[in-house]
């Protein structure tokens, strides 16, 4: 795991420095087990900063969420860089950026952290409900390590981990300044089961599968706004005219709303999980976005974020691309 | 569920590219070629201007099927636009199969505008192909009746 002790030295080093405005790290949450995203801006916050397993945010979203105000006249932009600290699932969103040219590279400082693996909050408060004091996790060998209220529990890794570590392809930064610790080799692979056994399914009961999931939707737009891709500055959910999916909670605007968020990640989403982990009721909004990661996969052999070079998937095409649906 | 008897006669929504399947469904016209009456066409330039909300849309408000046609690969006015929408349609038909929309509802095809005859055999494999699956049942609007 990162010592904490390094984490700091290398952040404040880079804090320091005259080019870099601030830096986005974790720190500890108000209550129970979180961390929460830290914001930092001179030298003497940093030992707020932390790593953990409870860090489960992707900061990357933050890069493309901050407004950026017309600069008043006579005035120069602020143009010194954003330092960010990432895990390896988290770097490649700053690489689909990159590919989609959001920013360029020198923009950033990157601090990557090789990841073993982040727990899903759910399966912690589940297993420890209300702690309300503020605790800790660690990883040791295979075993979460729980301390809180003075106690100290132990858990086998594989009950806490989140899904998208168990199939997790990148555990080290694809793309970093900074390393804060060894390289981490990848311990895990994606199999599609999950999508595999809802496509072998018929069209009723997969569309009686995801009716029932849909009718939950609140409409609170939380994975949009999570998204590390979803950062356009007019989104098509805002847009009045055409008004593509009306704002009313029903299930035929639901399903439209969720076709659309899903179609507008097809070859573009990198698996972070953050809209999953995010959404209040539990729509399992990973499998949409997995299907199109892959039938991207599997019909044009092409992995989102992990090649800031390669053009984006549906803005490119190859003359012998697959074509027998076509009549 | 679906009601699939002989009187079921789909809605079919039809975008056409201008230089090649718009001109071959008007052959298919002006050749007096008689073709099932359940689509209705929307011209649009390219097959590369169809957004996958478009289908999305069609299917909301009440289409049993969606059609787009375009240039055959290679010939497309704009060079390049019917290579787009084939990656884009191509997921886009995946994913509505994965939701539970039969793939019989989404079709695309290539008719240049000297296929007349092609027009016909097009739209009687998707009329029946929409026919054996029915009536579309899944996430389109209510209509209110006022």
């Amino acid at each position: 795991m990162v010592d904490v002790e390094k984490l700091r030295e290398i952040a404040r080093e880079v804090v320091s420095r005259e080019d870099v405005r601030q830096l986005i790290g974790y720190r500890q949450g108000t209550y129970g087990f979180r961390a929460r995203p830290a914001f930092i801006t001179s030298p003497e916050e940093v030992d707020q900063l932390i790593f953990s397993p409870a860090c489960v945010n992707n900061l990357a979203t933050y890069l493309t969420l901050e407004e950026r105000l017309p600069v008043p006249r006579g005035q120069e932009p602020d143009l010194r860089k954003v330092a960010v600290m990432v895990k390896g699932c988290d770097s490649r969103a700053l690489v689909q950026q990159m590919e989609e040219k959001a920013y360029e590279r020198d923009r950033i400082v990157v601090l990557g952290i090789p990841c073993t693996g982040v727990v899903d909050m759910d399966k912690v408060e589940k297993r420890f409900p209300n702690v309300l004091s503020r605790g800790e996790i660690a990883l040791e060998g295979d075993k979460f390590v729980l301390s809180f209220d003075g106690k100290r529990e132990e858990v086998p890794k594989e009950e806490l981990l989140a899904d998208k570590c168990k199939r997790c392809r990148y555990p080290t930064p694809l793309v970093y300044d900074q390393l804060l610790d060894e390289e981490v080799s990848r311990f895990a692979d994606d199999d599609y089961a999950d999508v595999l056994a809802l496509e072998k399914r018929s069209a009723e009961e997969k569309w009686a599968y995801w009716e029932e999931k849909f009718s939950r939707c609140i409409r609170c737009y939380s994975c949009r706004n999570v998204c590390p891709m979803c950062y356009c500055e007019d989104c098509v959910l805002d847009r009045l005219n055409p008004q593509w999916m009306r704002r009313s909670v029903d299930i035929s605007e639901t399903t439209a709303y969720h076709i659309a968020r899903a179609y507008h990640l097809a070859g573009r989403c990198i698996q972070c999980g953050e809209c999953q982990r995010v959404c209040p009721v539990e729509i399992p909004l990973m499998e949409l976005n997995r299907k199109f990661y892959k039938d991207v996969e599997e019909l044009y052999d092409y992995e989102p974020g992990t090649d800031a070079e390669a053009p984006p998937l549906l803005a490119t095409f190859k003359v012998d691309d697959r074509e027998d649906f076509i009549l | 569920m679906a009601e699939k008897n002989s009187d079921f006669e789909p809605n079919i929504v039809a975008f056409l590219c201008n230089w090649c399947s718009y001109a071959g469904a008007d052959l298919a016209g002006t050749s007096r070629i008689q073709y099932p009456s359940n689509v209705r066409v929307i011209r649009v330039m390219c097959s590369g201007r169809v957004n996958p909300l478009f289908v999305m849309n069609a299917l909301q408000q009440g289409a049993d099927g969606v059609l787009i046609s375009g240039c055959h690969p290679g010939d497309c006015h704009y060079m390049q636009g019917n290579y787009y929408a084939r990656r884009r349609f191509m997921l886009m038909r995946n994913f509505l199969e994965y939701l539970g929309v039969e793939p019989e509802r989404v079709r695309m095809s290539w008719v240049s505008a000297s296929e007349g005859a092609k027009w016909k055999e097009v739209i009687e494999e998707v009329v029946s192909g929409v026919k054996s699956v029915g009536p579309m049942n899944k996430f389109q609007r209510r209509q209110l009746n006022w």
